[in-house]
């Protein structure tokens, strides 16, 4: 409960400087998304490699080669994009931002929630880490703190649950 | 061995003791297998015929016709529903068996429907609609409408919050079948003449003459009448007819009215006939559309969001999602206000983006915006194909804003206000104070229109009260 705290103070996606109090994921969840991305990409460029083996052509290592920049440009941006996670409580709802390119802030209510999901990966639970998601009857809503302690998940989840239930109403 | 009919049962005191499973109709099965033999037969299609020649044919289809009536008689034995307290169950399954309780607190709409064939045998199919599934849950299939009728308007009356007692009383199952709609209250009728003329006012209909003359133009020029040519072409033209030939068989007969509790009745199908009853506080959105091609008509097109029919990924004909397939200003305007008490179709002030947001929209500019009116969240979008959407604050599930790369330059930003029917009414292009500040007030909004726990019922049950008695005097 110490990382995630610290308070966030970014302009451009803080409507309510005053009322709001983001909280940031934690920085772990970067080295959990590098390593995710770095499996991946070294899968890609074994397949590549077998294929360059038994076929030769130059397309090949050009293939690769555009995948490891990828990879590359890919990591830069998580360690921005892990930093622009935040979620903030407010009395009735809660606020999750994220995206760097295209920015979202989902204004979910905690009366609307149908049911909370709090997942962990095996790479996550490594890191011991867990993902909360807050689901609601609309499918396009979009609330889901990643890399989260699991102290703060469940935290989370039972504030969720419990204020979700002084307000329910579901529909 | 008691499937459905037993009037006796219908009128059961609800909850005292759990009632025996009831089957669905016996003829079911067969009505169910003849769906699957015609699937069959269009998958064999006309080429396994030239090969094989007839005889062998009519043979494979006769063996595959009696294993698919023999498979759905076995499955119709282990197909059964009952009534437990306020759940419905269902069991179904041959090979994995699956028991379904439905919650009718959670019914969302209830759709009666009669296919072609199942019209000629006098029975009918139960679909509802419960939040949350991505499909319609449990179809019902088959029933006699009147009992189907019967378990529908059961069904209702527990979903509905009011006190089971009075509601079960004043039903009578004989008289609330769907052939004699008493006491009900026609809202709008659609005359099929206009209906069709709609229909031939689509791209689809008008490109046809067009089609036909390419399609004979390359014949001729070619020279080549080779039958696959000739069969593919067919193929091509009956899909794009396809549309506004199933909406004119879909919509045809269309009618609206409200019953008695103030529940939404629409009725309509030529074929196909469906009879769906939506109570009012489980709609969730309702949009407007002006197609092009009707405006000289001036006649516009009502949809209504119910949550629980699948999303928009789904589809679109198969949706039951209109509230007007085909109308005049006047006649939408009366309707929206019978569907969203206090809602003036024509009274919705909306706002356009900044005029900087032009760089994203060159013409449409002028057609794009947002407003938020004492009760519903206004959204207009569409240059050629105008659309309107109004989302009540009371079922908005969340609100988000939206800012792509290029609405950052611009300093623009999307707010959509989410529903459960699965569309959202969004606010494109607005000038990023603007758009917090719309978020926030729908988030404000929203709050208040659900308020604390106890007013919700009153709010839900008062206006629809209200509005029944007070008809808009203007419109």
């Amino acid at each position: 409960m110490t990382e995630p705290s610290a308070p966030l103070a970014t302009s451009a996606l803080e409507p309510w400087p005053d009322a709001v109090q983001w909280r940031r994921v934690s920085p772990k969840l970067i080295t959990v998304e590098l390593i995710g991305r770095t499996t991946f990409v070294l899968v890609v460029l074994f397949g590549l490699l077998i294929g360059w083996l038994l076929n030769g052509h130059w397309l090949w290592p050009a293939a690769m080669a555009v995948v490891v920049v990828f990879g590359i440009w890919r990591s830069i941006v998580t360690f921005r994009a892990v930093k622009a996670w935040g979620y903030a409580e407010r009395d009735n709802d809660l606020l999750v931002r994220h995206g760097l390119l295209v920015r979202r802030l989902s204004i979910v209510p905690y009366a609307r929630m149908q049911y909370v999901d709090v997942t962990a990966g095996p790479l996550e639970r490594a890191f011991g880490l867990a993902t909360v998601q807050l689901h609601t009857a609309a499918a396009a809503s979009d609330a889901r703190v990643p890399g989260l302690p699991p102290e703060e998940a469940s935290r989370l989840r039972d504030r969720l649950t419990a204020l979700g239930e002084d307000r329910a109403e579901g529909l | 061995m008691t499937w459905a009919g037993a009037p006796t049962d219908q009128q059961q005191p609800v909850g005292d003791q759990p009632e025996p499973r009831k089957r669905l109709h016996p003829l079911s099965p067969l009505l169910h297998g003849a769906k699957s033999i015609a699937v069959i037969v269009a998958a064999l299609s006309w080429q396994t015929l030239s090969q094989v020649g007839l005889g062998r044919f009519a043979l494979v289809v006769a063996v595959v016709a009696l294993g698919v009536v023999v498979f759905s008689v076995i499955s119709w034995l282990n197909t059964g529903y009952h009534i437990v307290g306020r759940e419905l169950r269902i069991q179904d399954g041959l090979v994995w068996r699956r028991n379904r309780a439905i919650p009718l607190e959670r019914l969302q709409a209830v759709e009666l429907r009669r296919p072609l064939l199942a019209q000629l045998t006098g029975l009918a199919e139960l679909r509802l609609e419960v939040v949350g599934g991505s499909k319609t849950e449990a179809p019902l299939a088959y029933l006699t409408v009147r009992d189907a009728a019967a378990l529908r308007e059961r069904l209702l009356a527990l979903a509905g919050r009011t006190g089971t007692g009075p509601s079960a009383t004043t039903t009578d199952p004989a008289a609330r079948a769907p052939a004699a709609p008493a006491l009900e209250r026609p809202l709008v009728r659609v005359n099929n003449r206009d209906l069709v003329i709609s229909q031939l006012l689509t791209p689809q209909a008008l490109f046809l003459p067009l089609g036909i003359a390419f399609v004979a133009a390359q014949f001729v020029l070619e020279g080549s009448w080779t039958p696959i040519g000739i069969a593919s072409t067919i193929t091509a033209m009956a899909g794009v007819l396809l549309q506004p030939v199933r909406r004119i068989l879909q919509d045809w007969d269309f009618r609206l009215a409200r019953d008695p509790e103030g529940r939404l009745v629409l009725r309509y199908g030529l074929l196909d006939t469906r009879s769906q009853v939506v109570p009012l506080n489980r709609v969730q959105s309702v949009g407007a559309t002006w197609p092009l091609l009707w405006r000289p008509k001036n006649w516009l097109h009502l949809r209504l969001d119910v949550a629980g029919y699948a999303g928009p990924q789904n589809s679109n004909e198969r949706r039951s999602d209109r509230l007007l397939p085909v109308g005049d200003l006047p006649t939408a305007r009366a309707l929206v206000w019978e569907v969203l008490p206090g809602v003036d179709l024509l009274a919705l002030p909306t706002y356009p983006p900044p005029p900087r947001a032009r760089w994203l929209h060159p013409f449409a500019l002028r057609y794009i915006g947002a407003g938020l009116s004492p009760d519903v969240f206004v959204t207009r979008w569409g240059l050629l194909t105008r659309e309107l959407s109004l989302v009540p604050y009371a079922r908005l599930q969340s609100v988000r804003v939206v800012q792509g790369p290029i609405q950052r330059l611009l300093r623009l930003a999307t707010v959509y206000g989410d529903t459960a029917g699965g569309r959202s009414g969004a606010a494109h292009d607005r000038d990023i104070a603007d758009a917090w500040a719309l978020a926030e007030q729908l988030a404000v909004r929203a709050r208040l229109a659900r308020g604390p726990a106890p007013l919700v019922t009153d709010r839900s049950a008062a206006p629809e009260q209200d509005a029944y008695w007070r008809r808009p005097g203007a419109p």
